[in-house]
């Protein structure tokens, strides 16, 4: 336990530390190296702390302090909890995390002193953030980390401030998973509402909350149609990327369902809303794959597409397959964009068309990506097979056959587009700028290679994580999991003979693209804010000003009117003043006669 | 006794008030006013002492007294406005002095 | 109960220095400055003290004083705090601290300034103590009243179109200026004011109690069918001054015509006086009366929460971004209030303490932006972060704890209230708040970026610069407060707990 707790107050030191010194963060370098050095410690806390993990059913180890009270009683406490759940995220968050750390020290190198510690500031805080969710007893501080993450997520988005295109996909970021949080938080309070407290594990709860729970879900991880920030997403830094719209950050979604296991597992309707919906985002988000020409777009519309995978392998109604390909997902995910990363660094377009041909000049990294990218494909043996194997054969096992059906297609596309990304940026005549890449430094393909490592080997750790995750797993082939290597290996060899050979020129992806730019989503977004919420918000603006403003003052002025049409009964003239003096005493005379009568 | 009756004092002050209000309201001229207004005093000051000489108090003689003294003050108060009035308007005509109208 | 009375010691500093002042000649700035920060200092360390000598285990209402001041009808010095009130005076002691410090560079009339300002403030510190109704009120007029002085004299004015169905009214009114501003918010909660004056006598009358004490009127209990009609009175009189819609459109212009100090106090302190008079003198003397008018509160602030975000979401004027915000915020009070349970209590106190410390903060940045750019029109700025980094980094503070994030004093506040609502089964009163949440960050995040992000900045705003000196202390304070309430909330909700519990306990205990 002492570990994993280690393993959050290390970064959360770090990131005191550059946040009050700011001459220390103003430094640049040593301030990197310090939130370095923090993320390799909390590393390394977090894999002994899976060592000494308790599997999911045994008791859960806790060490938690009273955070809210009400009436006299304790409601939510905050502090960690380290369980066969918990454990495995914690070390995936922390061993990318640290990965993308070094390899930051390379490729951001030339960023102004001031920038870069302000980069590694974010990145220590993004650590226990999520590390805060992951180990989080209760949904209160999950949710807490959530919107933590959101804000690293934001923060790094924007990194480049000065940039007008980073700053609108910082906000949009927030705004459309802000937007989506508006479900998690009804879930989050029902949950308190119905079972008096934020435990995952209380049984009055209803399956309502963990439909509103998951309508925050669909933000974060990018579900159709809340995906629309994701991509945009793309104009942080290429290890942002890769650490929190990749591996870690998005993948929080899915997480939460697999935290909140207990509230989803019985809610059957919902189990297959999220089937389809995930298959849904999978084909959506691969089909505009294919057609994309930014490296990282191709590999942030691959990433919404392999979290729809995620979320319709937990519709199934089983856990495991949608966590593991989540922890396989994030190794090779990451090693992908840091490739991408290391191919960018190099020619310093994010274009393919200013790629090609860099296998030549960039060999270490073609083949480490040329590993993530198999991984992903799922070709036998590599990790991302397991778990690709695992996910669609518990779908197919739950009967529900549409959404295997479009997952099924897309384990196809998905070898496809990312075989055209390999092919058009390492293969083929350079471009002029690919004319004088470079190799990147060793401190950026360090990490690349330790990635590549777990992208190949973690598929033979299925059974240490199935027991830590309390549902037990050993690999067997199905006729599904035959299926989808047969497609995804036809997948490849298109890719390959397409883009790697230039033949089939017959095979064009015209219609997808066609379907792509007509992809209304974003377009709708964009109507809902320009044309829906904000003339609406201007109209309350102006309702404000112009109607109950103008009342009050309709009210000023009534008065101003009113004394003005009295004063006029002063005329200035003695003789009226006497004529109204007479009157009134007369006036008072009858009264009092009249009063004196009747009395 | 033989005399008038207090209804005769009653109905001379009336008259005499009657008198002074009509002056009062009716008048322009400053002066003319100012006289009107002792006038309506005076026939107050009848009627306190009518009041007192048929089955009232002496107190109300007394009283009248007072008003005389007060009377008195006012006359001696009110003419000097009518002076300054005067001056400060060249005409004594009330209805030119409208300087508080609203 | 005869320790030293540090409550009088909180009220009073602050108005001992103003009269204090007044001795000392205008030219000597330092000297004036000195006096006034040390007085609210003064105020904040009585007021900490307060808060440490308040026995959390026993409750109740704590630290009493009492003289006498007019005992054949009742009226007396009467101070004590309770949970709520130590939260409040806390709030107000940190704000005015701050308030102080941001107005160091102030050079109009500024012994003047100084002045009012915490005349003022002692009615504020007043108010929250008061435990005697004529007390209560009558610090609650000295805390409204200098406000007309301090807008309409170191104010600032405003060019309003002229449009809509009752254009004509604007060329009568002066609307836009810094009179205008101060006179429509003067009147406006003067005639709240009259509203609650008649509830407080009514009250008195009708419980029959002896004194204006009202520990001894809530014993008594008023009657309910006073009750019917005093609380909406009070309602509506104090919750003028909360903001309540429709009641609420002074707000805007006055925060955007006021001052920097002003606005921090305005809107960071004085409007909690209306909240929290209605919850304190209206629900909790009213207790019958309340739980029929509820659903209707609850309903306005529904109101309040969307409309007064929707509303800052219209604004490019950066004064009236916050005032806006702040009709929004104060909604979120109302709502916890309203739902009458102890989540939405706790939350609504709460949320007048993280609001007080967060639009005090943001009023203090607009203010140092707008003393140096002359400007508050947002889309003309960009690229701001480049030459106030500071101001940048304290208004994302300050703008992250507006829009409920984890780790602010505002999400602990808001969450307390939507878990309140929904507990009381008041699915669209959580439904609004959350929405109106989310609002909150549409317009934050987009105001930010306007005004810090991006490229630039223009060419007329280069020669800007970061904060200075002692404004730096009124920033550090007010951030640093923010975080640390909203990472260890129980430093706070403890105190309040016990307050909600203690008037709870008039609706026959928790609900």
């Amino acid at each position: 336990m002492s570990y994993a707790i280690l393993a959050i107050v290390v970064p959360a030191a770090s990131f005191l530390v550059l946040a009050l010194v700011w001459p220390l963060r103003h430094t640049g370098r040593p301030a990197a190296w310090l939130s370095t050095a923090a993320a390799l410690v909390s590393l390394a806390c977090a894999v002994l702390a899976l060592g000494e993990a308790p599997a999911m059913g045994a008791p859960p180890e806790l060490l938690t302090w009273p955070w809210l009270v009400r009436g006299g009683e304790v409601i939510a406490d905050v502090g960690f909890r380290l369980d066969g759940v918990s454990a495995p995220m914690l070390v995936v968050v922390t061993f990318v995390a640290a990965c993308v750390q070094v390899y930051s020290l390379g490729y951001m190198a030339e960023e102004p002193p001031a920038a870069l510690g302000r980069y590694y500031t974010w990145h220590s805080l993004f650590i226990v953030a999520m590390g805060g969710l992951v180990i989080a007893p209760n949904l209160l501080q999950l949710v807490a980390g959530w919107e933590l993450v959101g804000l690293c997520s934001y923060l790094l988005i924007g990194f480049y401030w000065r940039k007008p295109s980073a700053g609108k996909a910082a906000v949009k970021a927030v705004w459309v998973t802000r937007f989506a949080d508006i479900g998690l938080m009804l879930g989050l309070v029902l949950l308190y509402v119905q079972t008096g407290g934020f435990s995952w594990e209380a049984q009055a709860a209803t399956s309502a909350v963990a439909a509103f729970l998951f309508l925050g879900v669909m933000g974060k991880s990018a579900q159709v149609p809340l995906h629309v920030w994701l991509p945009d997403a793309m104009e942080g830094p290429t290890p942002v990327s890769a650490l929190l719209h990749a591996a870690t950050m998005v993948a929080a979604g899915v997480f939460l369902v697999v935290r909140c296991w207990p509230l989803f597992e019985h809610a059957d309707t919902l189990l297959l809303a999220m089937s389809w919906i995930g298959a849904i985002t999978a084909l959506v988000a691969a089909v505009t794959a294919t057609v994309q020409t930014d490296i990282k777009k191709i590999l942030a519309y691959s990433t919404c597409s392999q979290l729809g995978y995620m979320v319709a392998g937990l519709g199934s109604g089983e856990m495991l397959g949608g966590y593991f390909h989540l922890t396989t997902h994030a190794f090779f995910k990451a090693l992908l964009f840091l490739g991408a990363g290391s191919v960018i660094h190099a020619v310093h377009s994010n274009e393919l068309g200013d790629m090609g041909g860099l296998g030549r000049k960039t060999r270490t990294t073609m083949v480490l990506f040329g590993i993530g990218t198999f991984a992903l494909a799922g070709l036998p043996g590599l990790s991302g097979f397991f778990s690709k194997d695992l996910l669609l054969e518990q779908v197919a096992h739950a009967g529900q056959y549409g959404p295997l059906a479009i997952l099924l297609f897309v384990a196809g596309l998905t070898p496809f587009y990312m075989m055209r990304a390999w092919c058009l940026a390492f293969l083929g005549e350079p471009s002029p700028k690919a004319a004088h890449a470079h190799e990147s430094p060793a401190v950026m393909l360090a990490p690349m290679a330790a990635l590549a490592v777990l992208a190949v080997g973690l598929g033979y750790a299925g059974g240490p994580f199935g027991a830590m995750v309390g549902e037990p797993y050993t690999f067997h082939l199905t006729p599904v999991g035959i299926i989808a290597t047969v497609v995804g290996l036809s997948g490849l060899g298109l890719g390959y003979a397409k883009y790697g050979l230039g033949k089939l020129q017959g095979l064009e992806v015209p219609a997808l693209a066609a379907v792509v730019r007509a992809a209304p989503v974003d377009t709708f977004w964009a109507q809902a804010w320009s044309r829906g919420l904000l003339p609406f918000a201007k109209a309350i603006g102006w309702f404000d000003r112009y109607v109950v403003d103008a009342l009050v003052n309709l009210t000023g002025w009534v008065a101003i009117v009113a004394a003005e049409r009295a004063r006029t009964i002063q005329t200035g003239r003695a003789r009226d003043y006497l004529y109204a003096v007479a009157l009134g005493a007369v006036v008072v005379a009858a009264a009092g006669t009249i009063g004196g009568i009747s009395s | 006794m033989m005399g008038p009756g207090l209804s005769a004092y009653l109905l001379v002050a009336a008259a005499m008030f009657g008198v002074g209000l009509y002056g009062v309201l009716s008048r322009r001229n400053l002066v003319a006013i100012v006289v009107s207004v002792e006038l309506m005093a005076n026939a107050a000051n009848l009627n306190l002492v009518a009041f007192s000489r048929f089955g009232g108090h002496p107190w109300g003689q007394a009283l009248a007294l007072f008003g005389l003294a007060l009377t008195v003050a006012e006359v001696v108060v009110g003419l000097a406005l009518v002076v300054l009035a005067a001056r400060s308007h060249t005409s004594l005509d009330v209805d030119a002095m409208s300087s508080l109208k609203g | 109960m005869n320790g030293f009375p540090w409550l009088a010691l909180t009220v009073l500093a602050p108005l001992v220095a103003g009269v204090a002042l007044l001795a000392v000649p205008a030219q000597s700035r330092g000297t004036v400055r000195v006096v006034s920060v040390f007085s609210t200092l003064v105020s904040l360390v009585a007021s900490v003290k307060v808060a440490l000598a308040y026995d959390l285990a026993a409750g109740g209402v704590q630290l009493r004083e009492s003289l006498p001041l007019l005992p054949s009808v009742g009226i007396g010095w009467e101070l004590g705090v309770d949970g709520w009130g130590v939260t409040l005076l806390l709030l107000t002691a940190i704000t005015i601290f701050a308030g102080a410090c941001a107005t160091w560079t102030l050079e109009d009339r500024d012994k003047d300034f100084y002045i009012l300002l915490l005349v003022l403030v002692a009615g504020v510190f007043g108010v929250f103590v008061s435990l005697d109704l004529f007390l209560f009120f009558l610090f609650y007029e000295i805390a409204v009243l200098p406000m007309y002085l301090l807008i309409a004299i170191w104010g600032s004015s405003k060019e309003v179109k002229r449009l809509g169905p009752f254009a004509f009214l604007w060329d009568r009114l002066d609307v836009g200026g810094r009179e205008y501003a101060a006179m429509k918010l003067t009147l406006m909660l003067l005639i709240g004011s009259a509203a609650i004056l008649v509830g407080m006598f009514a009250m008195v009358q009708g419980s029959g109690s002896s004194s204006f004490n009202m520990l001894e009127i809530a014993e008594r209990g008023v009657p309910e069918s006073v009750q019917l009609w005093v609380f909406p009175a009070l309602w509506l009189g104090f919750g003028t001054l909360a903001g309540v819609f429709p009641f609420h459109t002074w707000s805007p212009d006055g925060h955007a015509s006021a001052p920097t100090a002003v606005s921090m106090l305005h809107a960071g302190v004085l409007m909690k006086l209306g909240a929290f008079g209605v919850m304190r003198v209206g629900m909790v003397l009213c207790p019958e009366a309340t739980v029929t008018w509820a659903p209707l509160v609850g309903a306005v602030a529904v109101i309040n929460v969307v409309y007064g975000a929707l509303g800052a979401a219209s604004q490019s004027d950066l004064k009236y971004i916050v005032a806006y915000s702040s009709v929004s915020h104060m909604g979120v009070v109302m709502l916890g209030a309203a739902t009458l349970t102890p989540e939405g209590w706790n939350g609504a106190v709460y949320q007048m303490f993280a609001h007080g410390l967060m639009t005090g903060l943001l009023f203090a940045l607009v203010g140092l932006i707008y003393g140096r750019a002359h400007d508050r029109e947002i889309f003309g700025m960009g690229g701001f972060a480049k030459v106030m980094p500071g101001v940048a980094v304290f208004f994302t503070l300050a703008g992250l704890s507006s829009l409920g994030m984890p780790g602010f004093a505002g999400f602990i506040a808001e969450f307390q209230v939507f878990m309140g609502a929904l507990a009381a089964g008041h699915w669209v009163w959580a439904l609004a708040g959350i929405v109106g949440a989310w609002i909150t960050a549409v317009y934050v995040l987009r105001a930010t970026r306007a005004i810090f992000w991006g490229e630039g900045p223009p060419a007329r705003f280069h020669e800007l610069s970061d904060a200075k000196g002692v404004e730096w202390v009124a920033l550090v304070v007010l951030g640093t407060c923010l975080l640390v309430f909203g990472l260890w909330p129980r430093l706070l909700l403890d105190y309040i707990d016990v307050g909600t519990l203690q008037h709870l306990a008039a609706f026959g205990g928790a609900s």
